[in-house]
């Protein structure tokens, strides 16, 4: 094992032994475990650097296996693999991840379980940097698991909130929906590769194009899950009762790129059929939350729903099926979009630090006078998020949509009446927080958050302005080929420019137009009020009606049929016992009466056995 | 450097009479000396295949082995041991009973005799039934019965498969490896009735649904310290039966070929892990929901031992990862199911009550205890970094060669169990402080010794090549699913 690889296995193996040291340390004193894990973080960022211009750039791959199961013949490799992918991915992470951490050092320092944030942030961190690097699918899906314990614990935090414990339930049962397609996806490349596909760098030994659909397919189940895709989407926006910094850490760095991460790493096995299915599902998916971001109420809800509908890009631009090229796109659009909704997040962790945790934009409103760095952020990373040309988005999300139409015109249609709704809801939000008069008391005596706060949100801030400078770079990185911008970026920028000016029409002065068309469209409105009501046929229908009536014929089947058929099993042999007894009369005359009987039974039967051949 | 297993039975009675004679908190450390003898018994032994044969008395053959299976077992044979006597201040005659348990499990993890194995099985029975009977809860005259009857139905069909191989083959003794390899020029129909009567007394013992219903009472009305042991060794011994003497039996039949037998044996395991998580969706008491849990874990292993029947070695890959998957699974699963009771009755103790609806927000005052039944959960649901993983999820991988598009069954079952966990976790520990409970504090020395069972958890779920390096030597040796 050289440097390189001792290395690799730094970025995420220090942070991961760190992390119980991290907790506990905080038993002496609490803010140590703060700085512990800060540290722990950006020494992870520090040694991704060093790999990524020592190793990456020059075009050196690392690749390293050992047995997970020695002593047995079958072979399961673990261990590391960093090319330039996984690379570009461990750098994002870790530093987004580090900007987040720093964040929090602020935003929790009055927890009093903060010792136990830490930990688990620290632990959240590397294993999506273990999943970034891992050399096979079997140490992609115990690091996968482990983001999805992180989540589940971060989520429910703050565990005496009845929400949160709720939150955190649904997030872990949704998620472990879709990691049971990733273990029959696991399955299936074992069985149609005799082991071979287990390692990343041997995905190519599936051949047959039936099986790699079905792998693919399976394995896209699992990334439907964790990236929040339709149907499984439903998870993320619950998970806003997490602490923000933690729904930062979930729609950025970790957790929801993994899905999007594991296709990019697994491309070669994506079938046309397959890819077909990944592009409509993305392309739907935009839709569906955008709708639904419209007409969202709670900040964090907003930012979510705007979750869902980015990486529904992502996975839109895998499935256009353009090889590395695809590839180059979504990662390009998944670092892009780390670093605006991290600033996002952080700019409402903000906002909601200074106005006591009111979640509702409509008791928000002229903060841009009141915190004007936050607000002034949040507007670029609006501006980024919606794409507002020479922002990040715009390069980003623009080429995306342009690209599609060389592949499928209705794909091309969806997203870019996508950008139309990113731009619409993001900036509702915008001008709902910002402009105006304050709607609420706490709003009106909000103030600037402290300068740990605030650098992590300047730096994202500057990414987010500048991030698209790497376009070019990027593509080529990940073997693509490069991009360039064309006539068809007009489309979804008229369409940006819009979405905006319409959400200043209709929100960001005082103005009856939402509630006018609201009325107008009273059914539709209503539809995408209630979510498409997927979340209530998931939890009432599924979840209540389902499961827990099916749990409730099992328990009453347990009881009567199976307990009532052993006990009445039990009670016939007392009974015939009962019945029996009574022939012990102990009449000589009786039993002779018996004997003579069975005598008689006895010869009968012989002879009818002779007769039918039985005994011979 | 060979440790004889006649030594180690003359020591181990020897143990036994000593705890008989003396009296107060003796027994209970006469267990732990107990518990490492056995324990160096298997180290000493290489922790590989190792024979021993005493001649034969009449009709028995004395010959008894250590492969790979019965060493796992010995190994969480003396951690329960360990476990228990630290953990629980019990009387002196639950720790004599305890010994003797342990001292028929031994017998019967080695012995291979038919009728030796049998007389084990049987005598396995007895201390159960006293603890059941004597310590138990309200209930505790019916479970005892229900337990013992109920599992003695099984031996029955066992004893009577047994001597229908005897006398088909006209064999002159009961040694396994001559009646198993013998099986198969017995005629058809009597092969048919070995493999049921086998396979029903195993099934009862492992539990499968619906052959489970002693368990939940059993477990239920146990003292807390008989249902560690009960839940984490008794399960094992159908388990092992299944494992070591019907997948021989059924591979050297004419069977062998026949897939009926073997998705029979899958399409139980996938309906008792469905069922048991399904009703204990639906359990308040947290003891008896975590009895289902333990028929669910071991569904998986009716699972694995169907797959593996089904592949009938087509497939090394997967039927490894079936086979040790499902013997990894023995141990983890002993582990994990004896420290979740544990916890249950530390925290009947502390708040007075194990029913959920009762409970809520226990992290608030018993933070410890919380991060404890957590960990243990989390282990249940098979999370990496915990035992249970790397069994289930071998198992998993493997059985998508046998059951491919119905593996969804087995993840359904997954699901669930996942469900019902995290559903119990919400209204147990995390939520609002049910403030009816009042002030209540878990005791400090139950707490430790819990760290125990946890930090084998972590060590085998973080480097489970502990336990498959006792593999090391018989996978080779261990072709078709019989060993030597």
């Amino acid at each position: 094992m050289d440097l390189s690889v001792l290395l690799t296995f730094l970025i995420f193996g220090l942070p991961l032994i760190g992390f119980p040291f991290v907790i506990g340390i905080g038993y002496i004193k609490k803010n140590y475990s703060m700085y512990l894990g800060t540290s722990l973080i950006f020494l992870s960022f520090l040694i991704s650097v060093y790999v990524f211009f020592t190793y990456t750039v020059k075009g050196i791959a690392i690749l390293y296996n050992f047995n997970w199961l020695p002593s047995l013949p079958a072979v399961i490799p673990v261990g590391v693999y960093a090319d330039n992918l996984s690379m570009i991915m461990a750098l994002m992470v870790s530093f987004v991840g580090f900007l987040i951490i720093l964040f929090s050092v602020g935003y929790m320092k009055e927890d009093p379980n903060r010792h136990v944030f830490f930990g688990e942030m620290v632990l959240f961190t590397s294993s999506m940097l273990g999943l970034v690097l891992a050399s096979s699918l079997i140490m992609l899906f115990i690091f996968w698991e482990l983001v999805g314990l992180c989540s589940y614990l971060l989520i429910g935090f703050w565990y005496y909130k009845p929400n949160a414990a709720s939150a955190a339930k649904k997030a872990f049962i949704v998620t472990r929906v879709g990691d049971v397609f990733f273990i029959a996806g696991i399955g299936a490349a074992i069985l149609y590769s005799s082991g071979g596909a287990l390692s990343v760098a041997g995905l190519s030994s599936i051949h047959l194009v039936w099986q790699k659909t079905i792998v693919s397919l399976l394995l896209f189940g699992g990334a439907i899950g964790k990236s929040a895709q339709f149907p499984l989407h439903v998870w993320i926006p619950d998970a806003m009762e997490g602490p923000t910094t933690v729904s930062a850490l979930i729609h950025a760095a970790t957790m929801v790129t993994a899905g999007v991460y594991l296709i990019a790493r697994t491309y070669s096995l994506f079938t046309p059929t397959s890819l077909t299915v990944v592009l409509y599902v993305g392309a739907f998916t935009i839709i569906l939350s955008g709708l639904i971001g419209i007409v969202v109420n709670d900040i964090k809800r907003i930012l979510a729903y705007s979750t869902i509908s980015q990486i529904g890009y992502m996975v839109a631009a895998l499935g256009l099926g353009l090889g590395a090229t695809s590839i180059g796109l979504s990662i390009y659009q998944l670092e892009a979009h780390a670093f605006f909704k991290a600033l996002l997040f952080l700019s409402a962790g903000s906002i909601l630090h200074a106005i006591l945790n009111v979640r509702d934009i409509n008791k928000m409103g002229g903060l841009w006078k009141k915190m004007p760095i936050t607000v002034t952020s949040m507007f670029i990373g609006a501006l980024a998020l919606s794409g507002f040309p020479l922002t990040a988005g715009f390069f980003s999300k623009d080429v995306i949509i342009s690209t599609s139409y060389g592949v499928s015109i209705l794909a091309w249609i969806l997203l870019a009446i996508g950008g139309f709704l990113t731009a619409l809801y993001s900036f509702r939000m915008f001008f709902r927080v910002a402009l105006g008069k304050p709607r609420s008391n706490p709003a009106e005596h909000a103030h600037e958050s402290s300068t740990i706060m605030l650098i992590p949100i300047l730096i994202l801030a500057v990414f987010s302005l500048i991030f698209g400078v790497f376009q070019g770079g990027f593509y080529t990185f990940l073997g693509g080929s490069p991009v360039s911008l064309s006539t068809m970026d007009i489309v979804p920028v008229v369409l940006m420019l819009g979405g905006m000016g319409l959400a200043y029409f209709a929100w960001g002065r005082n103005s009856t137009i939402p509630e006018k068309v609201a009325n107008g469209a009273r059914d539709f409105y209503l539809l995408v009020k209630n979510k498409f009501f997927i979340d209530a046929f998931f939890t009432n229908v599924i979840a209540e009606r389902g499961i827990l009536g099916l749990s409730a014929v099992s328990d009453g089947f347990e009881r009567k049929a199976i307990e009532g058929l052993v006990d009445a099993s039990g009670k016939l042999f007392q009974n015939s016992g009962k019945v029996l007894r009574k022939f012990q009369t102990g009449l000589a005359r009786q039993y002779a009466l018996i004997i003579l009987i069975g005598l008689i039974l006895a010869l009968v039967l012989l002879r009818i056995f002779i007769l039918t051949g039985v005994i011979h | 450097m060979i440790f004889q297993l006649s030594y180690l039975l003359l020591i181990l009675v020897l143990v036994i009479l000593a705890s008989i004679i003396a009296r107060g908190k003796v027994p209970r450390y006469l267990t732990i000396l107990f518990s490492s003898i056995v324990f160096f018994f298997v180290v000493l032994n290489d922790m590989t295949l190792t024979k021993f044969d005493y001649g034969t008395l009449s009709i028995l053959s004395l010959s008894f082995q250590l492969n790979f299976v019965s060493s796992v077992l010995l190994i969480l044979v003396s951690f329960v041991g360990v476990f228990v006597a630290l953990r629980y201040r019990s009387s002196p005659g639950f720790f004599i009973l305890l010994q003797f348990l342990f001292f028929s499990l031994i017998g019967l993890f080695t012995s291979r005799d038919f009728i030796v194995f049998y007389i084990f099985w049987e005598m396995v029975l007895i201390p159960s039934f006293f603890v059941i009977g004597i310590w138990g809860g309200k209930n505790k005259n019916y479970a005892a019965m229900k337990f013992f009857i109920y599992t003695h139905v099984g031996s029955v069909f066992m004893l009577l498969a047994i001597f229908t191989m005897f006398f088909t083959e006209g064999a002159s003794n009961f040694s396994m490896v001559t009646l198993t390899s013998g099986f198969r020029l017995v005629p058809a129909p009597y092969q048919a009735f070995v493999i049921f009567g086998f396979l029903f007394a195993f099934l009862i013992k492992l539990p499968t649904a619906p052959l489970h219903s002693w368990l939940p009472d059993a477990y239920v009305e146990a003292p807390s310290e008989g249902t560690v042991f009960i839940s984490s060794l008794l399960s094992k011994m159908g388990a092992f039966g299944l494992l070591v003497i019907f997948t021989p039996i059924f591979l050297t039949s004419s069977f062998s070929g026949n897939s009926a037998v073997p998705i029979v044996i899958i399409a139980l395991g996938i309906f008792s892990l469905i069922y048991s998580a399904l009703v204990a969706l639906y359990q308040k008491d947290l003891k008896r929901m975590m009895s289902y849990t333990s028929i669910g874990h071991m569904s998986f292993i009716t699972i694995a031992v169907g797959g593996f029947l089904y592949l009938n070695g087509s497939n090394p890959l997967a039927s490894q990862l079936l086979y040790y998957g499902a013997v990894f699974q023995l141990i983890s699963h002993g582990i994990i199911i004896a420290m979740i009771f544990a916890l249950v009755d530390t925290l009947e103790k502390a708040a007075g009550t194990r029913q959920i609806p009762s409970l809520g927000g226990l992290a608030r005052k018993l933070p410890v205890l919380s991060f404890l039944i957590l960990a243990a959960f989390l282990a249940s649901v098979a999370i990496p970094g915990f035992s249970g993983f790397v069994g289930e999820i071998s198992i998993l991988l493997g059985a998508y060669a046998v059951l491919k598009y119905y593996l969804i069954f087995v993840l359904i079952g997954v699901v669930l169990t996942a469900s019902y966990h995290v559903f119990a976790l919400q209204r147990t520990i995390f939520g609002p402080y049910n403030e009816f409970l009042g002030n209540i504090s878990a005791k400090r020395e139950e707490l430790i010794v819990s760290i125990l069972p946890l930090a084998l958890i972590f060590i085998l779920g973080i480097y489970p090549a502990l336990i498959f390096h006792i593999f090391n030597i018989q996978v080779i040796q261990f072709s078709g699913g019989i060993h030597p």
